[in-house]
């Protein structure tokens, strides 16, 4: 973690560029955005200092860069997919045309031009789309309408994403997009849709080595050495490549396993609104559906097929987008590359990840398998785009983190017992409190049910005290939580950016509090919950002393 | 105040009390006014599904609702000044706030990113200000209420000027 970039620079804040200045309260609002002003935006909401700028508002670096590269365009290839995307949007409209035209030839020419004109868009589209490396700068420009051109200084690029979706994949081609971790969220910051597999290579890079280059002082460098690579030369490591016996793990997670009934649903809404087209009246769908009524066994049955399909269609689903994991090194960055149809590679800069975090559901943890996911500064939606492994082996997750990150092996200290009660508390009390409404108003059902689910609170309860935990190993703090889902942060001392203690008065009677750790990536702090009053504070103050021990009772 | 944590020097101005009873003299009105509307429906609708002791007593709902609240009202003014208190040393800012639930905070001044000095309607009047700190992340971000104007311009200032001095982009 010496990278020359780690220094202090600053110029290069996740979100807070501007070095704090109290006379201006409202522009140094870190999630401020700037005005936009193409009415049509290309690329959705941008933060400060990727702007989009007109013609006529130029920034004054114009005329500097101007000349020196030329810009690129995407690769014509995307005119043969283009049109092929606009498809099924164009077809109900050009259907609709020839049916109220009845087929005649001026109907055939209307619709032709309509695809003439579809196909004409996507040309002139591609025509007035121009990128360009420019100095420190990646310029995207579009004069579709009005010129509008986004600057994304490459200093600011956090990770760079390469997806190959099935038909770009046929010609050879990649949607490149950069992402600047800008306040937006997880918007995309600039998005390159369409350039050669080669290009996207030479792009993520470029990009990402400047990105780790751009130094303060490079600003003053000429434009013209923009590709010269730094002196460490290219390294690639592969660090691991999941068997795909591994992928039999993915319906543990739950998380696909609603698939099929996404599926009909999406087929039975399908099925109401293409009928009308071909003349299939809602009545005929009803009677459909009364006869199945009356023929509860094939209800059943389907009902049945649903279910059983469930793991099944889920693990298809997760072995379709995890196909082929990978994670390798390539210069300092994070590559996690996956999928079997659409190809999706993401590169996180190494510099910039803090830690991890390590999550297991139930049934998880029954299989002793884990998830688990980089934790990077200004990584938006980090919970998809930071994640390191598909469902593996919890040792192995481990065992990679550790070589990826960095090991964290100290065992995690357990909370006073009093935890233990307010879990137990926590988790019972509701069903118990339902439990007796209930039998007081007579409703002895859902009393009944209620007090089950009281009793399985007592093991919920249990279960979740004995996940609580935190340590600190010298570099990095740990932190864990959570029952059904359990999840463990890891996270390096240099990202804590402040604390955060809190006691609620329940708390204070039992002696317990809250630590939280301040963290400027992932989802911004990562709490020790119910730790002893010192034992809490003497935490923090323990991972960064000269923070906390000045105002320590008795120092 | 078991939490081994020494109290942090200063406290907030006293004119915060009144900021403090202000804010909740208007949270009271907004309650029992609420519930005032609330009653007076009830009692117009004549909804036969209630169970006939809730619609003839619909009253004392607000009435309830007050005699528990206004102790409160005077209360959390009281007992807050009690418990805001901050202070800035060794490049630390510790601050501590809350009344029934109580946080500590501790920002160095080092991982600031933004310093902004704020101030209300009631804090105009009242001469007071509220400054807030900002990191890179939620839980390393405060904010400290009722602080008297020229405090706060104060500490704003001390605040950007040092973390300009400072600044570490480690996040």
């Amino acid at each position: 973690m010496t990278d020359p970039a780690d220094r202090p620079d600053p110029s290069t804040p996740p979100d807070g560029p501007k070095p704090p200045s109290p006379d201006q309260p409202s522009s140094d609002d870190p999630s401020g955005r700037p005005v936009s002003f193409s009415p049509p935006r290309p690329y959705g909401p941008g933060a400060p200092p990727v702007s989009d700028v007109h013609a006529g508002q130029a920034p004054e670096a114009w005329g500097g860069w101007v000349g020196r590269v030329p810009p690129s365009r995407l690769s014509p290839l995307v005119l043969l997919i283009d049109p092929v995307r606009m498809l099924p949007s164009l077809l109900l409209p050009l259907v609709g045309v020839l049916f109220v035209g009845g087929f005649s030839p001026s109907s055939f020419v209307w619709a032709a031009l309509a695809i003439v004109g579809s196909v004409g868009y996507a040309a002139v589209r591609w025509a007035t789309f121009t990128y360009q490396i420019a100095g420190d700068r990646l310029e995207l420009t579009r004069s579709l309408v009005s010129r509008s051109v986004r600057t994304i200084p490459l200093e600011r690029i956090r990770g760079v994403d390469v997806t190959t979706p099935p038909l770009h994949r046929l010609f050879g081609l990649a949607v490149v997009r950069i992402d600047t971790g800008a306040s937006g969220g997880d918007k995309q910051e600039g998005e390159l849709d369409g350039v050669t597999l080669p290009e996207a290579g030479r792009l993520r890079e470029i990009l990402l080595r400047r990105g780790q280059a751009a130094a303060p002082a490079d600003a003053a460098t000429p434009a013209g050495t923009s590709y010269t690579a730094p002196a460490v030369a290219a390294e690639e490591r592969v660090y691991v490549r999941v068997p795909w016996q591994w992928l039999l793990y993915g319906p543990l997670s739950g998380a696909f396993l609603l698939t099929p009934f996404a599926l009909v649903g999406g087929a039975i809404g399908l099925a109401f609104q293409w009928g009308g087209e071909f003349g299939l009246s809602e009545r005929a769908a009803f009677s459909v559906g009364e006869w199945l009524w009356h023929r509860p066994v094939l209800l059943v049955l389907a009902g049945l097929v649903l279910v059983l399909a469930m793991p099944v269609a889920g693990g298809v689903m997760y072995a379709v987008f995890n196909w082929d994991f990978t994670l390798r090194r390539r210069d300092s960055s994070l590559v996690a590359e996956r999928g079997l149809v659409t190809r999706r590679s993401v590169s996180l800069e190494h510099r910039r990840i803090r830690g991890y975090e390590i999550a297991q559901g139930i049934l998880e943890r029954g299989a002793k398998v884990v998830r688990i996911w980089a934790i990077v500064t200004g990584l938006g939606d980090s919970r998809t785009r930071g994640q390191l492994l598909p469902v593996v082996p919890r040792a192995f997750a481990v065992k990679v983190a550790a070589e990826a990150i960095g090991p964290f092996e100290a065992p995690l200290r357990p909370h006073p017992p009093v935890a233990r009660q307010r879990r137990l508390f926590r988790a019972v009390a509701p069903g118990l409190a339902v439990a007796a409404v209930a039998f007081l108003l007579g409703w002895g059902w859902i009393g009944l049910l209620a007090l089950c689910a009281a009793a399985l609170g007592v093991p919920l309860g249990l279960d979740r005290y004995r996940s609580l935990g935190h340590a600190y190993d010298g570099a990095r703090l740990s932190v864990r939580s959570g029952s059904l889902p359990r999840s463990q942060a890891v996270v390096e001392r240099r990202a804590v950016v402040g604390w955060t203690v809190r006691q609620t008065w329940f708390q204070r009677r039992s002696g317990v509090l809250t630590v939280i750790a301040g963290v400027g990536a992932g989802s911004g702090g990562y709490a020790a919950i119910d730790t002893g009053e010192a034992q809490g504070v003497h935490f923090a103050a323990e991972v960064t002393p000269e923070w906390i021990t000045p105002f320590l009772d008795h120092p | 105040m078991t939490a081994p944590l020494r109290d942090p020097a200063h406290r907030v101005s006293r004119r915060a009390i009144t900021l403090w009873l202000l804010e909740a003299l208007i949270g009271f009105a907004l309650l029992v006014g609420g519930s005032v509307l609330v009653a007076s429906w009830i009692d117009g609708s004549g909804w036969s599904w209630l169970p006939s002791w809730v619609s003839e007593h619909i009253w004392w709902l607000p009435v309830a609702l007050a005699v528990v609240e206004l102790p409160f009202v005077v209360i959390e003014p009281l007992w807050r000044y009690a418990v805001h208190r901050w202070e800035l040393s060794g490049d630390v800012v510790y601050a501590r706030s809350g009344w029934f639930s109580r946080q500590w905070v501790f920002v160095p001044v080092s991982r600031i990113q933004t310093v902004d000095k704020e101030q209300g309607w009631f804090e105009r009047i009242l001469r007071l200000a509220t400054v807030e700190i900002r990191t890179a992340s939620y839980a390393g971000s405060s904010s400290i209420k009722g602080l008297d104007v020229g405090v706060a311009a104060r500490l704003a200032e001390d605040l950007a000027h040092r973390a300009h001095e400072l600044r570490d982009d480690a996040t």
